[in-house]
This record gives structure tokens, sequence and C-alpha cells, in this order.
């Protein structure tokens, strides 16, 4: 099969975009003196092996990006994509072994969103991000299926909590409840829990009838566009409903 | 040869070292306001402060202590090489002779040993570059250059300074090697010595002024 043609052009649009001052700074006085080795427990898990340490990420990702000028073939990238995605969880703890405080996370997450230009995101993650920017929601679920489920678990807690209610876009609560699809899709009963915890505190609270999805794995994926909408679709819901706070699960 | 590495390429050198860090100071500075806005929008000069402070002090940091030999080598390798040019006795002449002003100065007793601690860490630093698998991985000939372009000055400043067989090679060789340092400062990674302290700025507002974490 023949591999896919890279988007230099993309490529270097995104790396002149990116590069701002932090960057430059990071990237021209990184001394590779391995400090950072020591804060990664992919390097720590891997019995010391050196291709997981930070420094050592970056150069094999971004820096090797700005050399190349960006042109690389798709089997660079595709290696890219193991090491962004696959060696370094973005846990920013390197940033705090390193003399220089260079944020090796902020990086990777700027290679990521590189990659997902390509495509290269993992499937689940372009998935969701698809999903989310469709339907609101990470795991494509309907208005209605929303609304349904909220009901059917309003009446499964009707014995053990008579009068208690799952409101839904009640404009002026105190609180807006927003949660993980997975929960609405495959732990309902996580809904009915949350909402007997708010009914016993006396909670004016509300879910919204879009935005109820607090996930972001588009951020994960490295696809911009449909992280600042997930997190706009929250916003926007708290605003519509003039709530004070939003409380969110997991 | 020694009337040229004294006078014009001696105003070049400083001249491109303080011309060359104040144009990338202020340029990073704007191109971070135009593109990095994030950084500026959680800036604390206390957290600032905090972060460079304690990364200036031995063992200052988590990742410090963790390394400790590591650390004793770097922070000697660093006072020397900042102290030593300074507070020379005979740098300090040349001061007086021409401008008619001179700092306090070290004894040369002092400031011969303070030189051979140099040459000695950055042989260390070498060694651990070849003999530690995670240095080893990052490092390219790129390193090794700049390590020969800061220990040149010291190695050719003791050469002269014991007279090894001709005195005046050595001098204009130190000049000279001096020189070459100078002008990379602002071209390479070396210009570190300023740029610590924007990014070390920059990590400890993020970290601190953000989330109230330390960053050391």
């Amino acid at each position: 099969m023949a591999e896919p043609a890279v988007n230099v052009k993309l490529i270097k649009e995104r790396l002149a975009f990116l590069k701002g001052g932090r960057f430059k700074a990071w990237l021209e006085i990184c001394a590779h003196c391995a400090y950072c080795s020591d804060s990664c427990f992919f390097y720590l898990a891997h019995d010391k092996d050196p291709k997981y340490m930070p420094a050592y990420k970056v150069k094999q990702t971004l820096d090797k990006l700005y050399k190349k000028k960006g042109e690389v073939t798709w089997e660079e990238l595709e290696k890219m994509a193991d090491i962004a995605y696959g060696d370094c969880t973005a846990c920013r703890r390197c940033s705090l072994y390193c003399p220089f405080g260079i944020d090796v996370a902020v990086m990777i997450a700027a290679v990521r969103g590189i990659l997902c230009g390509q495509g290269l995101a993992p499937k689940g993650l372009q998935d969701a991000a698809k999903h989310h920017w469709e339907t609101g929601n990470q795991m494509a679920i309907t208005e209605e299926d929303f609304v349904e489920t909220c009901k059917w678990m309003e009446e499964e807690s009707e014995e053990e909590m008579p009068g208690l209610k799952i409101p839904i876009e009640k404009k002026g609560a105190e609180t807006l409840y927003v949660l993980n699809a997975r929960e609405v899709k495959f732990y309902p009963q996580d809904i009915a829990e949350a909402a007997m915890i708010l009914y016993a505190a006396g909670e004016d609270w509300t879910f919204p009838d879009l935005g109820w999805d607090m996930t972001n794995l588009a951020m994960f994926a490295g696809n911009a566009q449909v992280m600042a909408h997930s997190a706009k679709l929250v916003y926007d819901a708290a605003k519509r409903l003039e709530v004070k706070k939003i409380i969110t699960s997991e | 040869m020694y009337q040229f590495v004294t006078g014009p390429m001696a105003w070049i050198a400083f001249g491109i070292f303080f011309l060359g860090m104040a144009v990338k100071v202020v340029s990073l500075f704007y191109l971070t306001r135009e593109k990095d806005k994030v950084v500026f929008n959680h800036f604390s000069w206390q957290w600032s402060l905090k972060s460079i402070i304690r990364w200036l002090i031995p063992f200052g940091s988590r990742s410090m202590r963790e390394k400790p030999l590591f650390t004793i080598i770097t922070f000697s390798f660093h006072i020397c090489l900042l102290i030593t040019p300074i507070f020379l006795l005979s740098h300090n002449i040349i001061l007086e002779e021409r401008w008619g002003i001179s700092l306090w100065t070290l004894p040369e007793s002092v400031s011969d040993i303070l030189t051979i601690v140099v040459i000695v860490t950055v042989v260390f630093l070498a060694l651990r570059r070849i003999a530690l698998a995670d240095v080893r991985i990052v490092t390219s000939a790129y390193d090794y250059l700049l390590l020969a372009i800061t220990a040149m000055p010291f190695i050719t400043g003791f050469l002269a300074y014991h007279q090894f067989s001709n005195y005046k090679f050595w001098l204009i060789f130190h000049i000279l090697s001096g020189e070459i340092m100078l002008i990379a400062i602002p071209f390479t990674r070396l210009s570190h010595i300023f740029l610590f302290f924007m990014t070390r700025a920059h990590i400890g507002s993020e970290m601190g002024q953000r989330r109230g974490a330390a960053t050391w």
C-alpha cells in the first residue's frame, strides 16, 4: 500500500505559527544535561531506556520538524506519532526538573497538533473529536437519548428518593452539572447517584440540553478547533442558563 | 597580531556580545508578546524570583538533589567560569591601563586554582556525555563544540600564565578564544546566561501563579 502524501505546506504553516518566543528560546537553550530523565515515568518504567528521556522526545519530534523545515516523510511522521501520543502523557513533570524550565509537554502538544493535521492522531481520539464536533458529545448521543436516559434515571430513583427530579435546561439554576458522555451511554446509574447527592444537598441544579459533555478528547488528539468548540459548548450552556457555577463529574 | 586581537577585534567581540544579546532579549520579548500572550496573563514577579533564586542555589531544586555529583560539578563550573575572568588580576591591570578602572581582584594562586577547576569540570562534563546513556542519546558534535569554545580561553590562559614554551602564541590564542566565546554567546545555546532568567521567570509564573505549584 502506498504511503499517504505528507501535506508539507500545512506543516510549514503550523511551524511558522507556533514559533513564538517560548519555542524559540526553549529549542535553542536546551543544554542536553539530562536532568529531565529521572522526572519521566516512561523512562523509569522502561528501566531507564534513554529513548524515553524527555529532551530526546523533543529532539526526535519538534526539533526535527524545525531542523528539516517541515520537509519530512510519512514514515518519519509516523515515528513522531508513536512518541507524541504513545511515549508522553504531557504531564509536565519534566518542566519542574529542567534548570531552564523548558515546558516539554507544551512542545509535545504542539507536535500532536501538527500530526493531527496530517490525520495521524489515534483513531479513537479522531472519532471522539468528530462526534463532539457533530453532536456536541464525544459518543454521538442524541439529545433525545440523553433526555430519555435522564427520565429513566428519574423513575429509577423514585423509590429511594421520592420527589427527585433531574432538571434539564432550567434557566436561572444555581449550578450547572456536566459529565462524561460515557456515563450517559454505559453507566446511567452514575447520573442517578449524582442526582441523589445534589438533591439531598438541596442544590438548585440543572443539566444543559447541549454542552453536557465536559470531556475534551480533541485536546489529547491535538485538534485545536474541536478542542475550543467542545469547551465553548459548556461555557455557552453556563451563559445561556445564567448559572453561578459549574460542577463536573469524575 | 597582538595589536589586532586586543584592539579592533576586542571591540568587535564585545560589541557583538552586548549588542547581540540586547537584540536577542528584546526581540524574544516582543515575539513572545505577539505570539505567546499566555506568558503574560499569569506573570508574577514573586513566583518568577522564587523560581530563579531557587535554581541559583546549589541543591535548591529536587532534580539537583537527585543528581548530587552532577550538581556539584555544574555549580563549580559555572561559578569559576564567571568569577575567574572578571576578577583576574591581569585582566584588571589591562582595564586599569586602558580606562583607569579596575575591580577587586583575586590572588593569582586562587585564580590559578579556579582555572583548573573550570578545565577539570569541562573534562568531567565531556566524559559524562560519553558515559551516561541518557546524556549520550541527546548529545551531538555541537555539544562538544560548545564545551570546547567555553574551555579554550581557560586552557590557553592557563598555558599563557605559566609561560609554557611560546608565551606570545598562547597569549594571542587566549585572547582570540575569549573573543570567539563572546561572539558565540548570542548565537548559540550559550545565550542561556541571559535567557535562563527569562525562561525560569516564565515557568515559575506558569506553574506558580496559575496553579500554586513550585518549580523546584
